[in-house]
């Protein structure tokens, strides 16, 4: 028989091959962004960046509004996703603490909402927003993100409070909390990696969504990333798509994300869950 | 396994308290999230739902007065002899990518469980790496690795002395071109799945889990009768959002289409109901319509059993 | 029919909104006022980035002094347009004053309405010095509703180091460029690299032997795949797929050049002679020292326009570029019409040659220069042909129905059975 340690090393070992794996692409991509077009369209690949250099990053951020695109990509998101957590949340709650009529109903459309194809909707979305004076608007396209990542949000969080045994609350109410005080002292803190992975996940959906942002903002002032980045995979007439600048161009807007996850991915480790439960 | 359910305390609704003021304030919590929803899909719905009954083109978007047509939309994709095939394909595609996906990141996940600290975050910021890439470079490099001429993939066959790989097209046949869609689909899914049911793992409190051991419990016994009952509302909600989301999954296949092989013949609903909306709005609408019910009755069984359990 | 009464009545109203302040000539037509455009502001949409950045200032400044209004201009991709267009051209206030917008797929808009009708101006504009197989394209019913606004062409780069060691010279006729590209070909070289689904480039070989997709009947537009000249042409492409090209059959419109420069494994190009666009020649010639960038080589690459039927003249090849229009829901049409007025200026057109994209108005196509590409560029546009200006164009180019029906020529189906398969398909899709 293993120890302890030793199984823990083996599947650390075993972790970090797949962590391997799964980052190739994207060390692909870094890769390419670092590469002149030439060596991309070579027959023998270049598996390592030697005598790469920095020109693409120099000319995509020399020819777009990454910074003004990155503000607004920043804006929308975060008030979509600060919005959705605290509407799913409440929702969340509702549904899976409390027995109500029409509980079941709510519970089911907001599912179904989830199925619609989305490809056929943006043109009322479109005719709708215009009434409404918010077509290049950054409220008004963080608003249609709410309402594209509220319904799956709801259906996760619902999930992770359910998966919360009650009993701990009543525990802790038995204790002398009120039913507040036990939800937040001793609930809320459990439920922190669920928050965090649907966080995380609502942040991705926003922070790469395109399609709706592509009719919303049709100023180029107001792009958000995906839509500056998209101008560097568009051929036209009288140029081929620079794919180097495309690698470049994609790395930088990846980038916002990684920070984002790693201020957050604390949260979802289990000392701090634990610790609140014990403490 | 009952006593071991109640050990770990699985929500029994019985236990929710039912007072009248709690009610209002339950139903006063879903306010807000049935406003959003209806400012930002029910204009859309119903306007969907109105033109799926409508010969609705191009002509309409500049004001021309709208033909009814009742349920010739409608009968038009169901007598069209390319959308079952494509319905099939579509299924087929979806159970087998949603299989792996939550196979893959379920393994994923218990791995993170049980890796140390270092390699777990290092296998997180993979995951979110992978996560995070945009789906335009993301594609991109998938597609490089596999071009027939310069593909990664292609020149290490061929220098493990698989000859018949020079040159081979993964886009040239429908099997090669849905296998490396399906590559994608998983490569892209897995990072949600393992990190969601990793964050569901967290949730079950170590005491839970030490009891257990003292009880004797083997690893798998543990997984499977104390884990996986506490995790099963993720796990359920995981599953399903990767039926919905891989039936109609569109932007892999419409890039993958971009670069060769884009008849219908490499049709999946997504990619069919674009193709369709250029060609009419009304059209689209009722596809959209039709593709909704589909998913609704391949899920109905699932979702049933899945209120039933949790006794929603 | 509803199509010309809408057009009539657009036609009408715009009359209506400028007659008070312009002054008529002969012929119907109208002179642009400048003076009702004053204090204006306008937006115009660009699809891509191919319009240069000195001409955008131009057309600002320009746009300024004459209105003493703002010209805004917002770049938009040609892969995201016509979701943008569908959104955007309807609403009065969010739809660009002036657009330029896909040459295959101008009949789409045109005919559901969405454009001002141009004719009144269409003398001042350039009249029939302009291309007209693009101002066909944005013809409804005798009246235009959209112009070109430039155009670009394919020609043929062939590998003169290749041709000459078999003893081949630039070919006087389409018969004689197929045979001679079919005997270049090896076992590891294609004499003639053609994607077996790249319609674009293949339809060549139907407009050389005369024939084409569709044809107007009436009023109706009908697939002509089963047409007598139609047939010779397919024959001919199904030939030089078999005999010339080792193209997969699944490849469309990618990145030819690719093939034609030596490839690093051995030395040698995978094929002797492509078709694509000019700006293509950017990517063709031999990797420097450094490994990082191609430069041209006269010695080993060179270009022709491809041939037609009979010696010296030219094949008609499929026409890139694309058209520009007033929207109709614009509120600001005076000063939409004064942008047009500076597009078509001799001004700009020049500075558009300048630039190496085809003026709409060829009398300004000299300033092109005089180099290779641009007399193979100018000798391919001349007889250069655009697809059927049929309302369902653009479906059909969504449905991918001429990438199927190709990509089984390729394949060696039987070109008749094949033809009167998706004749039928063209006629379901052409009319609405």
């Amino acid at each position: 028989m293993l120890g302890f340690k030793a199984k823990r090393a083996i599947f650390s070992m075993i972790a970090i091959l797949v962590a391997a794996i799964w980052a190739f692409p994207v060390y692909w991509m870094i890769n390419s962004s670092l590469l002149p077009n030439v060596k991309l369209e070579s027959r023998i690949p270049t598996f390592w960046p030697d005598g790469g250099n920095l020109n693409n990053y120099q000319n995509v951020l020399q020819k777009g509004d990454f910074f003004q695109a990155l503000g607004i990509s920043a804006a929308v998101t975060l008030l979509a996703v600060a919005g959705c957590l605290i509407i799913a949340f409440m929702a969340a709650l509702a549904i899976s603490r409390f027995r109500f009529k029409g509980r079941t109903s709510f519970v089911l459309t907001v599912l179904i909402v989830q199925m619609l194809p989305a490809e056929g909707m943006f043109i009322a979305q479109s005719q709708m927003m215009s009434n409404l004076g918010l077509k290049n608007n950054i409220l008004g396209l963080s608003l249609l993100y709410m309402a594209a990542v509220v319904p799956f949000t709801v259906w996760m969080l619902r999930g992770f409070v359910a998966g919360v045994p009650i009993e701990l609350e009543e525990a802790a109410m038995v204790d002398g909390l009120s039913r507040a005080q036990a939800f937040f002292r001793i609930t809320f803190p459990l439920l922190a990696p669920g928050l965090v992975a649907s966080g995380v996940f609502a942040f991705l959906q926003c922070w790469n969504e395109f399609t709706v942002g592509l009719v919303m903002m049709t100023d180029n002032a107001n792009h958000t990333l995906p839509l500056w980045l998209r101008a560097f995979v568009q051929s036209s007439a009288t140029r081929a798509i620079d794919w180097g600048q495309v690698m470049a161009a994609s790395t930088l807007v990846a980038i916002p994300v990684v920070i984002f996850f790693i201020i957050v991915q604390g949260r979802m480790t289990s000392g701090l869950v634990s610790g609140a439960v014990k403490g | 396994m009952t006593s071991l359910d109640a050990r770990a305390g699985t929500v029994s609704p019985s236990n929710a308290p039912t007072k009248r003021r709690r009610k209002f304030s339950a139903r006063t919590l879903l306010i807000p999230a049935i406003a959003i929803l209806l400012f930002g899909l029910g204009y859309p719905v119903i306007w969907q739902f109105f033109i799926s009954f409508q010969e609705w083109g191009r002509p309409q978007l500049f004001g021309q007065p709208a033909e009814w047509i009742w349920l010739d939309n409608y009968i038009k994709i169901v007598t069209d002899p390319t959308i079952w095939g494509i319905v099939v394909r579509s299924i087929v595609f979806c159970a087998v990518t949603s299989a792996i996906t939550v196979g893959i990141g379920g393994l994923l996940a218990l791995l993170m469980k049980a890796a140390g600290r270092t390699a777990r975050f290092i296998l997180q910021l993979s995951l979110l790496l992978a996560w995070a890439m945009p789906v335009v470079a993301a594609m991109t490099v998938w597609i490089w690795l596999f071009d027939r001429r310069s593909g990664v993939v292609n020149y290490l066959l061929v220098n493990m002395g698989f000859d018949q790989f020079y040159l081979f097209s993964w886009l040239e046949s429908p099997t090669t071109f849905f296998g490396l869609a399906a590559v994608i689909v998983v490569w892209m899914s897995v990072p949600f799945v393992a990190l969601a049911i990793y964050a569901g793992l967290t949730q079950v409190p170590d005491e839970v889990l030490e009891a257990a051991q003292i009880d004797g419990a083997s690893g798998f016994k543990r997984t499977r009768y104390i884990i996986f009952p506490m995790i099963r509302p993720v796990l359920n909600i995981v599953i399903l959002l990767q039926l919905i989301w891989n039936l109609r999954v569109f932007t892999q296949i419409k890039m993958l289409q971009d670069r060769g092989s884009g008849t219908s013949d490499y049709d999946l609903l997504g990619t069919f109901i674009y193709k369709t909306g250029v060609q009419s709005f009304g059209l689209t609408a009722a596809l959209s319509i039709f593709v909704l019910g589909l998913t609704i009755v391949l899920t109905f069984f699932y979702v049933r059993s899945m209120l039933k359990d949790e006794a929603i | 029919m509803n199509k010309k009464v809408v057009a009539a009545a657009a036609s009408l109203a715009s009359i209506a909104v400028l007659a008070g302040c312009t002054t008529g000539t002969t012929d119907g037509q109208i002179e642009i006022d400048v003076d009702a455009a004053q204090g204006q502001n306008v937006t115009l949409w660009l699809m891509g980035g191919d319009t240069p950045d000195t001409l955008r200032d131009w057309l600002k400044t320009e746009y300024n002094k004459l209105t003493g209004g703002t010209l805004t201009i917002q770049e938009q991709g040609w892969g995201d347009a016509t979701a943008l267009l569908d959104s955007a051209l309807p609403s009065e206030s969010d739809t660009p004053d002036v657009t330029e917008i896909g040459n295959t797929w101008s009949s789409t808009y045109t005919t559901a309405g969405a454009f001002l009708d141009l004719s009144p101006y269409y003398e001042e504009l350039g009249g029939s010095d302009l291309l007209q197989g693009f101002v066909d394209a944005g013809r409804v019913d005798g009246a235009e509703y959209a112009l070109p606004y430039y155009f670009g062409s394919r020609y043929i780069f062939y590998r003169k180091d290749v041709w000459a060691a078999a003893g081949k010279t630039v070919p006087q006729t389409i018969e004689e460029f197929n045979s001679t590209v079919a005997s270049l070909t090896t076992d590891t070289q294609s004499g003639f690299y053609l994607g077996g689904q790249d319609w674009r480039n293949g339809i060549s070989w139907i407009f050389a032997y005369g024939g084409d997709l569709a044809v107007n009947e009436g009023g109706t537009w009908k697939g002509a795949l089963s047409s007598d000249a139609t047939q010779k042409g397919l024959k001919a492409l199904q030939a030089l797929y078999k005999n010339a090209s080792h193209a997969p059959v699944n490849e469309f419109d990618s990145t030819p050049w690719v093939n034609i420069n030596d490839n690093e494994t051995t030395g040698a190009p995978d094929a002797a002679t492509i078709i694509a666009p000019g700006w293509a020649h950017w990517s063709i010639g031999d990797l420097g020292e450094d490994g990082t960038t191609r430069t041209w080589n006269d010695d080993k690459f060179g270009v022709f326009p491809l041939p037609g039927v009979t010696a010296n003249s030219v094949a008609p090849v499929f026409a890139g570029g694309s058209n520009i229009a007033v929207s109709k829901a614009s509120k600001n049409k005076e000063g939409a019409l004064v942008l047009m007025k500076l597009i078509f200026s001799a001004d700009y057109q020049t500075m558009l040659a300048q630039n190496g994209l085809g003026p709409a108005n060829l009398k300004y196509t000299d300033a092109m220069g005089d180099d290779q590409f641009a007399s193979a560029l100018i000798e391919s546009a001349k007889g250069s042909k655009l697809t059927p200006a049929a309302p369902g164009w653009a479906s059909i180019e969504a449905a991918k129905v001429l990438e199927e029906f190709f990509g089984k020529v390729n394949e060696g189906g039987d070109t008749a059975a094949l033809a009167a398969e998706y004749d039928a398909k063209l006629n379901d899709l052409l009319n609405k």
